[in-house]
């Protein structure tokens, strides 16, 4: 599964595969989160008309959760691959914010590790490594294995999915949906640590249901974060003067 | 095959917004910087909120107060106190059933 060689047995565990580690292990306890839906996607996908290798390369290209969703519910509605792309590109594009702000910590990263850092980077193993970051004890490995946990979980409940697909019951139903907003709530802490990033929270959160009732859509989503970030911005000048 | 190549697309405008920051070489600008370390707490907050008091149906989205609101609110004394995953998860799934049991849902 993971290779990690021991090169040198006089030293002490290379701290870059203890940092492997430690990332794919933070990133445990968020596959409960993950996992249930990586299975709904493919029993969603599979009745849309996907086939099984057609359901599992999605998650294996992709990798993005509520984009996977709503492909499938796309293609089960016939829409066009132009609609399904676009699509995408709507509900993706907060990444390039994230990436953005996670960019200055994995600088020392080679460029074809930061690209499969972009590569298979979600808002799970993001907030796991930021956390990491803002305590200043993050590390490029350490981020690797936070996303390859999740992207092992990804695919693993995927092919649980195709394979299990009759026995998966509705975890809607169950009340997991609300496991995604409560896995967020328990990653959050110590990213709003300071006065102007609790005021961009609550100034993300009134912007998220106000533009949320007004525009279809993820829009939201960019937007809130964007007027967050300017009153953040904008309280911390304040502060700092 | 038109199933493939969407799948290929979709692949695509996923992987370049994540990445393209990532390598473009160089550090970003002072005032850029200032902005984007307030993205964390704003977006996960824009994740949060939407299925704890949005509701979708046919004719749009609106506001809707049920059981997740206090499991959230526990939840986040949890997240607060311990900053357990595991913990937080399962004290917001308890409320949420132990109210949905007692017929509030």
């Amino acid at each position: 599964m993971i290779c990690m060689t021991t090169r040198d047995h006089t030293e002490a565990p290379p701290p870059r595969a203890a940092m492997f580690r430690a990332g794919f292990v933070a990133t445990i306890p968020i596959w409960l989160g993950a996992m249930p839906f990586g299975a709904l996607y493919a029993v969603s996908a599979r009745a849309a008309g996907l086939d099984a290798w057609q359901t599992l390369a999605m998650s294996l290209l992709v990798f993005a959760g509520a984009s996977q969703f709503t492909a499938a519910g796309l293609f089960a509605a016939a829409a066009s691959p132009i609609t399904i792309i676009l699509t995408t590109l709507v509900v993706n594009i907060r990444h390039l914010l994230l990436s953005a702000s996670i960019a200055p910590h994995l600088r020392q990263a080679s460029t074809p590790l930061r690209a499969l850092l972009g590569f298979q980077l979600t808002d799970e193993s993001y907030a796991v490594g930021m956390r990491r970051f803002a305590n200043h004890a993050g590390d490029p490995a350490y981020q690797l294995g936070a996303n390859m946990s999740l992207y092992l979980a990804w695919q693993s409940s995927t092919l649980a999915g195709i394979f299990l697909g009759a026995l998966i019951t509705d975890p809607v139903a169950l009340g997991l949906d609300l496991v995604f907003p409560l896995t967020f709530i328990a990653l959050l802490p110590p990213l709003v640590r300071g006065r102007a990033r609790q005021g961009a929270a609550l100034v993300s959160a009134l912007l998220t249901i106000g533009v949320a009732l007004v525009l279809p859509g993820s829009w939201y989503l960019l937007i809130a974060t964007l007027g967050a970030c300017a009153v953040g911005v904008l309280l911390e000048r304040r502060g700092a003067r | 095959m038109m199933i493939w190549l969407t799948i290929i697309g979709m692949a695509l405008v996923t992987f370049l917004p994540r990445a393209l920051p990532l390598l473009v070489p160089g550090e970003p600008p002072a005032w850029l910087q200032r902005w984007l370390q307030f993205v964390p707490a704003a977006v996960f907050v824009a994740l949060i909120v939407p299925p704890l008091l949005l509701q979708t149906t046919a004719a749009g989205r609106a506001l809707t107060f049920g059981p997740q609101i206090p499991a959230a609110l526990v939840g986040t004394l949890v997240a607060w106190r311990t900053g357990n995953v595991v913990a937080t998860i399962m004290a917001g799934l308890v409320v949420f059933w132990a109210l949905r049991a007692l017929g509030v849902a």
